[in-house]
C-alpha cells in the first residue's frame, strides 16, 4: 500500500513536473473560461486556425529573439484579418477561407523552421513542451493568462450578450466591432499560452471542450463560465500529473481527458444528455 | 534547362513528382466537391483522426493505411452521431471529437516503442517514399480518382441540391458515405505527401481557386486539378533546390496561385469588380 502511495507521489519530488502540473493548470483555467464565449459565438474552428496561423510568427520570433508570444500574437491577428479580407471580398465560403488561410500561415511557418533547422524544434511548436518549459516563457503565459482573465473578468456581460445576440447588442449601444475584436485578440492571446502547454495540434480542444461540455450542463451562462473554467483546470492537473507515467505526452493527456469528460456530459447529462433524451422520448410515448 | 533536367536523374524525385502527381490530382478532384457542399473541415478533421488509426495499426501489424481509413471513418461517423444527439453544434462536436482522437492517438504513440518519425506523420516526407509506398498510392488514388469520376454527376447533386437528388431517388444516404469514404482514403495517401496537418490545403485549396475562375463544374475540376499539380511540382524542385520541407512548398505555391486567383480572376477577382463597380 504504502509502496502505491509512493509511486503516486513521485511526480511532485521533481521540479519541473510540479511547475508543469501548475501552469498547465493556469492554461485550462484561462482557456476553459474563454471557451464558453467561443462555444456560444460558434468560433470553434476559428479557435483551430489561429493555433496553426500563429506558427509563423514563433519561427519568425526566435530567429529575430524576440519573445515568442509577441510574434505568435501578431501573426494570429493577421491571419484573423486575411480572413476577413477574403470573405467580404469574394465568393468563397467561410470555412474554406479559414481553410485556406490558416494551412498558408502553417506552411509558410513550417518553411521558415525547415530552413532555419537549429533554432526552433518543430516538435515542441506542435506538440507543446511543457514538462520543459523555460522562466521567460512561464513568465509570458502569466502575464497572457492575467490579461485575458481580467478582461474576460470585468467585460463578460457585454462579451455574453454580443455573443448570443449581437444586434441586440448594438441596439444597446454596446460597441459591437470593439468586441468582436476583442474577442478575437482574447482568443490569439489564449491559443498562444496554450501552444506551450498542449501544442499547435491541440490547442483548439483546450478552447472548445470545456464550453461544449458545460453547455451539456447548463442553461445558465453564469454557471456555464463556471463550469468550463472549473473543468479546465480539474483536466489540466490530473493530465499533467498523468503525463508523468506516460512518457511525457501532457497535451494528448489532458486532451483525451476532456474528450472523455465531454462523452460523459454527452451521455449522461441531466437534461441535455443522451440517456435523459432517451427517457423522455419514453415517457411521451407511454 | 538543366534546372529541371538535373533533380530527374534522382530516382527519389522522380518517386516524389509520381505520388506528388496522383495526391494532387485526387485532391483537386474532391476539394471540388467538398467546397460546394461546405465540408472544407471535415477534411481537416478527419485527417487529424487518423493518427491513432496509424499507431492501432502499427501494434497489430496491419497496413497502415487501412487503420488510417477505419480511424478516419470513426471520426466521420462518431461527429454525425453526436451532432444528432445533442445541442451542440456541429464545427464544435468535430472539433472535439477530431482533438479527442488526435490526443488519443498521441498517448497511444508516446507508449508505443517504435521507428516511426511523428514528424513525418504530421508534416509529410514525400522525399523519403519507399517504392512499396508509390505503388500503394498510385494504386489507391487511382481507385479513388476513378470512382469520383464516374460517379461526379450523383455526387454534384448531393453537394448541389440534396433535396433534388431524393426527388429522383438517388441512394443519397448512401452516396454522402460514399464521399466520406473517398475523403478518407484521399487523406490517406495524402499524409506520405504532405502530412496530417496540410493535407487540409490539398483539399479545400485548388477547388476554391476553380471557384473563383469558373461557373461550369467540369471546368472546375480541370483547374482545380491543373493547378493542384503544377503547384506540387513547383514544390519539389523547390524543396529539392532549397532543403526545405516538400509538403510546406507545395501548399505556399497553391496558396500563391489562390492570392492572384482572388485578385485578378477574370469574373470573380477583386481588381475585376473594383473595375465593374467604377
Amino acid at each position: 500500500m504504502a509502496e502505491i502511495f509512493q509511486t503516486l507521489l513521485t511526480p511532485f519530488h521533481y521540479d519541473y513536473m510540479v511547475r508543469a502540473i501548475w501552469v498547465s493548470a493556469l492554461v485550462g483555467g484561462t482557456c476553459g473560461f474563454l471557451s464558453s464565449f467561443v462555444t456560444l459565438k460558434g468560433w470553434s474552428l476559428m479557435g483551430d486556425a489561429l493555433s496553426h496561423a500563429v506558427v509563423p510568427g514563433v519561427a519568425v520570433a526566435y530567429l529575430l529573439g524576440l519573445p515568442f508570444a509577441l510574434g505568435a500574437f501578431v501573426a494570429g491577428l493577421l491571419a484573423a484579418a486575411s480572413m476577413a479580407f477574403i470573405r467580404s471580398r469574394s465568393r468563397i465560403r467561410e470555412d474554406a477561407t479559414i481553410g485556406i488561410v490558416f494551412t498558408a500561415y502553417f506552411a509558410l511557418g513550417l518553411l521558415l523552421i525547415s530552413l532555419f533547422p537549429t533554432r526552433v524544434d518543430l516538435k515542441v511548436i506542435l506538440l507543446g513542451n511543457i514538462l520543459g518549459i523555460a522562466d521567460i516563457d512561464i513568465a509570458q503565459v502569466l502575464i497572457i493568462s492575467a490579461v485575458t482573465l481580467l478582461i474576460l473578468g470585468l467585460k463578460w456581460r457585454d462579451l455574453m450578450l454580443f455573443c448570443f445576440d449581437p444586434n441586440q447588442a448594438r441596439a444597446l449601444g454596446l460597441p459591437a466591432g470593439l468586441l468582436h475584436v476583442t474577442l478575437l485578440a482574447l482568443l490569439a492571446a489564449a491559443s498562444v499560452a496554450a501552444l506551450q502547454a498542449v501544442g499547435a495540434c491541440l490547442v483548439v480542444a483546450m478552447l472548445i471542450t470545456p464550453g461544449a461540455t458545460a453547455y451539456l450542463l447548463t442553461d445558465r451562462f453564469g454557471k456555464m463560465l463556471w463550469l468550463s473554467s472549473a473543468m479546465g483546470v480539474a483536466t489540466s492537473l490530473v493530465g499533467a500529473y498523468a503525463s508523468f507515467f506516460v512518457n511525457g505526452a501532457t497535451g494528448g493527456c489532458i486532451v483525451t481527458l476532456q474528450t472523455l469528460v465531454f462523452l460523459a456530459a454527452f451521455i449522461f447529462a441531466p437534461k441535455h444528455g443522451y440517456l435523459a433524451a432517451k427517457r423522455r422520448l419514453r415517457h411521451s410515448a407511454s | 534547362m538543366n534546372f529541371l533536367l538535373d533533380p530527374l536523374q534522382f530516382e527519389f524525385i522522380r518517386d516524389a513528382l509520381l505520388v506528388g502527381t496522383m495526391v494532387a490530382v485526387t485532391c483537386a478532384v474532391l476539394s471540388c466537391f467538398l467546397i460546394l457542399k461546405g465540408w472544407s473541415l471535415m477534411g481537416d478533421a478527419i485527417s487529424h483522426a487518423v493518427l491513432p488509426g496509424i499507431v492501432l495499426a502499427y501494434i497489430a501489424g496491419i497496413p497502415l493505411a487501412i487503420g488510417a481509413f477505419a480511424a478516419g471513418l470513426t471520426c466521420a461517423v462518431s461527429t454525425g452521431f453526436i451532432k444528432q444527439h445533442c445541442r451542440v453544434k456541429e464545427d464544435t462536436v468535430m472539433g472535439v471529437v477530431f482533438t479527442g482522437l488526435f490526443a488519443f492517438g498521441l498517448v497511444l504513440f508516446s507508449r508505443t516503442p517504435s521507428d516511426m518519425h511523428l514528424d513525418h506523420i504530421l508534416v509529410g516526407n514525400i522525399l523519403g517514399i519507399e517504392s512499396s509506398q508509390v505503388w500503394q498510392t498510385l494504386s489507391l488514388g487511382a481507385v479513388v480518382l476513378g470512382v469520383t469520376l464516374v460517379l461526379r454527376r450523383d455526387l454534384l447533386l448531393i453537394c448541389f441540391d440534396p433535396a433534388h437528388a431524393r426527388a429522383l431517388a438517388l441512394p443519397d444516404r448512401f452516396l454522402n458515405y460514399l464521399l466520406l469514404g473517398l475523403l478518407s482514403l484521399a487523406i490517406v495517401i495524402s499524409l506520405q505527401a504532405v502530412g496530417i496537418i496540410l493535407v487540409i490545403a490539398m483539399l479545400v485549396t485548388p477547388g476554391s481557386i476553380a471557384h473563383l475562375w469558373t461557373e461550369r463544374f467540369d471546368r472546375m475540376l480541370i483547374i482545380a486539378a491543373g493547378t493542384a499539380v503544377s503547384a506540387t511540382v513547383l514544390g519539389v524542385f523547390i524543396s529539392f533546390y532549397f532543403a526545405c520541407n516538400t509538403g510546406a512548398c507545395i501548399v505556399l505555391a497553391q496558396a500563391l496561385c489562390f492570392v492572384v486567383s482572388l485578385f485578378f480572376a477574370p469574373k470573380h477577382g477583386i481588381f475585376r469588380k473594383v473595375q465593374v463597380v467604377n
